[in-house]
């Protein structure tokens, strides 16, 4: 019963987020201002004559005029994606700084997820070999307890707990209601 | 007589006396001769002392300005500082591979003086290892890459650092990664040592994650060193470039954070030891990859100071690390068998798997774009870039994952967990991920995976947060007040609570990445003086510029004022410095106002004469908490790694089962030899915590877990740590 209206509360909760998002994706469907559609055109393509820095980042006089381009480009109403095409025919796809999803270099991509998804079913397989062996889930210690009497047991515990208590005032609460 | 003379003959005598002490290492352990071994220690001091002794001939070359050293003369100039002379000492590829050597020779005199308290029969293979990366890198000082060759005619000056490495940067960022690299050799050592004896028990657990935590952390403070210093001097307003430099010092890291996690199954539950092996190796490997990678100069990157040709030799290295572990591995794997069996997936063991999983996912993807165009080139196909956009695409999901599974570890028990206690534990950080994920969007948040984001991380700092909170208030209950009780918590349960805050600094860090990468704010603008320029609130006002000279170097520089909401909030000075013997190469003198958690960063790109100025303007929102985390995560290693008192206790040494075995086992000493009789063939006591276990109160500060087991009670609130250390 409790259990159900806990469920009821996650669900109800899920639902209440589910139509905030939904409400605040479609009321403002995100607008760019040109300036940010050249920055992330340019955040898009590597710098020819720098070390490691994108056009939209790169200082150099390159990387200037390049972004004026995009800008040009897409003042004239190209796409992002019709730039970026514009430049790889120009300067070729070493220019994109990310490899393309086509041909060798879907590689790039492919194989880290790949192994990631491999790993994840290796991981169940694994996991389930493991269950499998002790099903009970009971362990040797488990077993050699379950022979000993809880009476023998009893002065380890208490011990334990008394220095336990010694070392550490958080168990100090326990021991007394063991006492109790 | 010359500094560098005797430079040389200290490499030489070093080079001497770490062959001999590998060797005689080896021998006193095959032969079991006491004498030899501590002979071996000895000479690891000696190393030590003869490389102290050649770097301090480095240093004084430099101080004295004997341009008769090559080295000298290429990095340093009479117009230096002091300190940066000093610090030119590993501005280079030959003074780094020196500064390397130095401090592998000084942790392994660190390890020979504490030597004690590792296990006593793998100290002679740790020595052995320890001085076969020394006389590596020691042969290769000695000849290709030499730090003492003269010039056959001394100059009668320098050419000078870098300009960009002219920065207090330099002065922490690379002595700090360089040590992180070179202390990944110790847990290697330990490994190799462990592989070779066979001997994997619970002492050489402790004592490598000990020694791994140090590597941890010094490669955290390396890493978050050189972001803030990409961010104080490259001026595009950023901290990561994913630079293949910067993924190569990250790789270690990952898979040593990996290693930490792991081994605490292993300590729990004697599972994953080759996995852990695997992972202390592969942190090594990845190590010296990353200095090969930076030496061989077959990546381009913004690293590029010192390329040469001492590629090929950790080329070489690399394939002979790699060939010896695998050879030791396959040679030891019969005897590695895990001793307990998995219970659940809903456990911690699981999520510790999960991590491991998504750690080194990040790693391998890491690599694989590194390395991706060189494979590209080597099979003749097009040449292509794997820039930031690559990485960001296939390692942020698995960031956020990894952040997930951090919030749900400490939610989950070991073994197993049920249902009820895992919703009950789940309530307060799902409640703290459903407001943020609620209130971040109407608070007009539009971007989905920046909510996303936000969202996880509040769920993880909801869950560290309330656990803490849940331990404090216990503490609290027995009469402490909540100060003492937080600094009680950490202090009794370091590797626990420590732990939990190197997660909060994670997270914290990783709130400030999301809010600088997705609400960055970045604008251009020429403005001539009396001109100002607006931007998310923030008004910069133009007045001039004006240049300094100093002798080597100009500086140009803006002056401006800064306004927050129409206030005037100060003067700053973005600029530019020109070193005349680098041909005019120059430095930026970027200026970054921190207001709030948000940095107004200035950047000058160009000027002309003393009235106009273009300038670059990144608004960068959170970025501070980059930092904080950053601090915050160092804290929670150094806390972490901070040795324990020694205390003895019988909790730490019987389990009931052994005790009864044995009547004469009354009180702690006695009984814990007993149960090294009974635990000594298989090696790893890890039942012993079963005693803990079993005895730990449901009413302490974690209540998740509820197994049912014959021993009738179970937590996991205090049984993580070590009782001994």
């Amino acid at each position: 019963m409790r259990r159900r209206r806990s469920l009821f509360i996650a669900l109800a909760v899920v639902a209440m987020l589910a139509a905030v998002w939904s409400y605040v994706l479609l009321q403002h469907p995100p607008q760019q201002t040109l300036d940010q559609r050249v920055q992330a055109v340019g955040a898009q393509l590597k710098c020819p004559v720098c070390q490691g820095e994108s056009v939209a980042d790169s200082q150099s006089q390159l990387a200037q005029q390049m972004r004026g381009v995009i800008r040009q480009q897409l003042q004239a109403g190209k796409s992002e994606q019709e730039v970026i095409q514009y430049f790889r025919a120009s300067y070729g796809d070493q220019i994109v700084w990310s490899p393309p999803w086509q041909g060798f270099s879907l590689l790039a991509w492919l194989v880290p997820i790949a192994l990631v998804l491999g790993g994840v079913f290796l991981l169940g397989f694994v996991l389930r070999e493991w269950r499998m062996v002790t099903p009970t889930g009971a362990t040797p210690d488990d077993v050699e307890l379950a022979n000993v009497d809880e009476a023998d047991l009893a002065p380890y515990r208490a011990q334990l707990e008394r220095e336990l208590a010694a070392d550490d005032p958080i168990f100090a609460r326990q021991s007394r209601m063991e006492a109790r | 007589m010359h500094f560098s003379d005797l430079g040389i003959i200290a490499l030489m005598l070093g080079l001497g006396f770490a062959i001999f002490t590998g060797v005689v290492a080896v021998i006193g352990a095959v032969r079991s001769k006491p004498l030899l071994v501590s002979s071996a220690q000895r000479g690891v001091l000696v190393v030590a002392f003869f490389l102290i002794l050649a770097s301090l001939s480095l240093v004084a070359s430099f101080l004295t300005h004997d341009f008769g050293v090559s080295y000298v003369a290429q990095h340093s100039n009479l117009a230096m500082p002091w300190y940066f002379t000093t610090a030119a000492f590993y501005g280079g590829q030959e003074g780094s591979l020196l500064y390397w050597a130095l401090m592998l020779s000084v942790f392994s005199a660190i390890f020979a003086l504490t030597a004690r308290r590792a296990p006593a029969a793998l100290v002679p293979y740790i020595y052995a290892t320890l001085m076969g990366i020394q006389t590596f890198l020691l042969i290769v000082l000695s000849t290709v890459s030499n730090p003492f060759v003269r010039l056959p005619v001394a100059p009668a000056d320098g050419n000078g650092l870098n300009p960009l490495l002219m920065d207090p940067g330099m002065l922490v960022h690379p002595p700090m990664l360089l040590m992180g690299y070179m202390s990944f050799s110790l847990p290697f050592a330990f490994a190799v040592a462990a592989m070779i004896t066979g001997k994997l028990d619970s002492d050489w657990l402790r004592s490598i994650r000990r020694w791994t935590l140090a590597s941890w952390t010094i490669q955290t403070l390396g890493l978050i060193l050189g972001m803030w210093w990409a961010y104080h001097v490259l001026g595009w307003g950023g901290y990561w470039g994913w630079d293949p430099v910067e993924n190569a010092a990250l790789l270690p890291w990952l898979t040593a954070t990996a290693f930490l996690h792991s081994t605490m199954v292993q300590e729990r539950r004697g599972m994953l030891k080759v996995w852990n092996l695997v992972l202390v190796v592969t942190s090594f490997v990845l190590s010296i990859f990353g200095t090969f990678e930076v030496r061989s100069g077959i990546i381009s990157s913004v690293h590029s100071f010192a390329y040469s040709d001492i590629g090929s030799y950790f080329l070489a290295f690399l394939v002979l690390i790699i060939v010896f572990s695998t050879a030791l591995f396959i040679f030891r794997l019969p005897k590695l068998r895990p001793e307990q069996e998995f219970d659940s997936v809903i456990s911690r063991e699981g999520i510790f798997l999960l991590n491991n999983l998504l750690l080194v996912g990040i790693a391998f993807a890491t690599l694989w774009g590194t390395i991706f165009p060189l494979i590209s080139e080597a099979v003749g196909k097009q040449t292509m870039t794997v820039g930031p956009p690559f990485y960001n695409a296939v390692n942020g999901p698995l960031f956020v994952l990894l952040i997930l599974a951090m919030g749900l570890g400490p939610l989950l028990a070991w073994r197993r967990t049920s249902t009820r206690a895992l919703w009950r534990n789940l309530g307060v950080p799902a409640i703290a991920a459903a407001a943020c994920a609620a209130i971040l969007p109407l608070a007009g948040i539009r971007d989905i995976w920046a909510n996303v984001g936000f969202a996880v991380c509040s769920f993880t700092a909801g869950a560290i947060l309330y656990e803490l909170w849940r331990g404090m208030r216990v503490r609290h209950s027995h009469g402490e007040s909540y100060p003492v009780a937080l600094y009680m918590l950490i202090n009794r349960y370091r590797q626990r609570y420590g732990g939990y805050l190197v997660h909060l600094g994670l997270v914290l860090l990783a709130v400030g990445v999301i809010g600088s990468h997705f609400f960055q704010v970045q604008q251009d603008a020429t403005l001539k003086s009396g001109q100002a320029m607006n931007i998310a609130g923030y008004r910069l006002l133009y007045f001039g510029n004006y240049e300094e000279t100093y002798p080597g170097t100009d500086t140009v520089k803006s002056i401006m004022q800064i306004y927050q909401d129409g206030q005037l909030k100060g003067y700053i000075y973005p600029g530019r410095t020109f070193y005349q013997n680098f041909g005019n190469q120059p430095a930026s003198l970027i200026s970054i106002s921190t207001f709030g958690l948000t940095d107004v960063y200035v950047f000058l790109a160009d000027w002309n004469g003393s009235s106009q100025a273009t300038i670059r303007v990144f608004i960068n929102p959170l970025t501070s908490l980059v930092w904080y985390g950053g601090v915050l995560m160092l804290i929670g290693g150094v806390i972490c790694w901070w040795p324990a008192r020694r205390k003895q206790s019988v909790v730490d040494s019987v389990s009931p089962v052994a005790a009864l075995a044995t009547p004469a086992a009354k009180r702690g000493q006695t009984v814990s030899k007993v149960q090294d009789q009974s635990n000594g063939k298989t090696g790893v006591p890890a039942k012993r915590r079963k005693a803990v276990t079993a005895a730990s109160p449901a009413s302490s500060p974690s209540p998740g877990s509820s197994r049912p087991s014959s021993a009738g009670r179970v937590s996991n609130g205090h049984d993580d740590e070590e009782v001994v250390v």
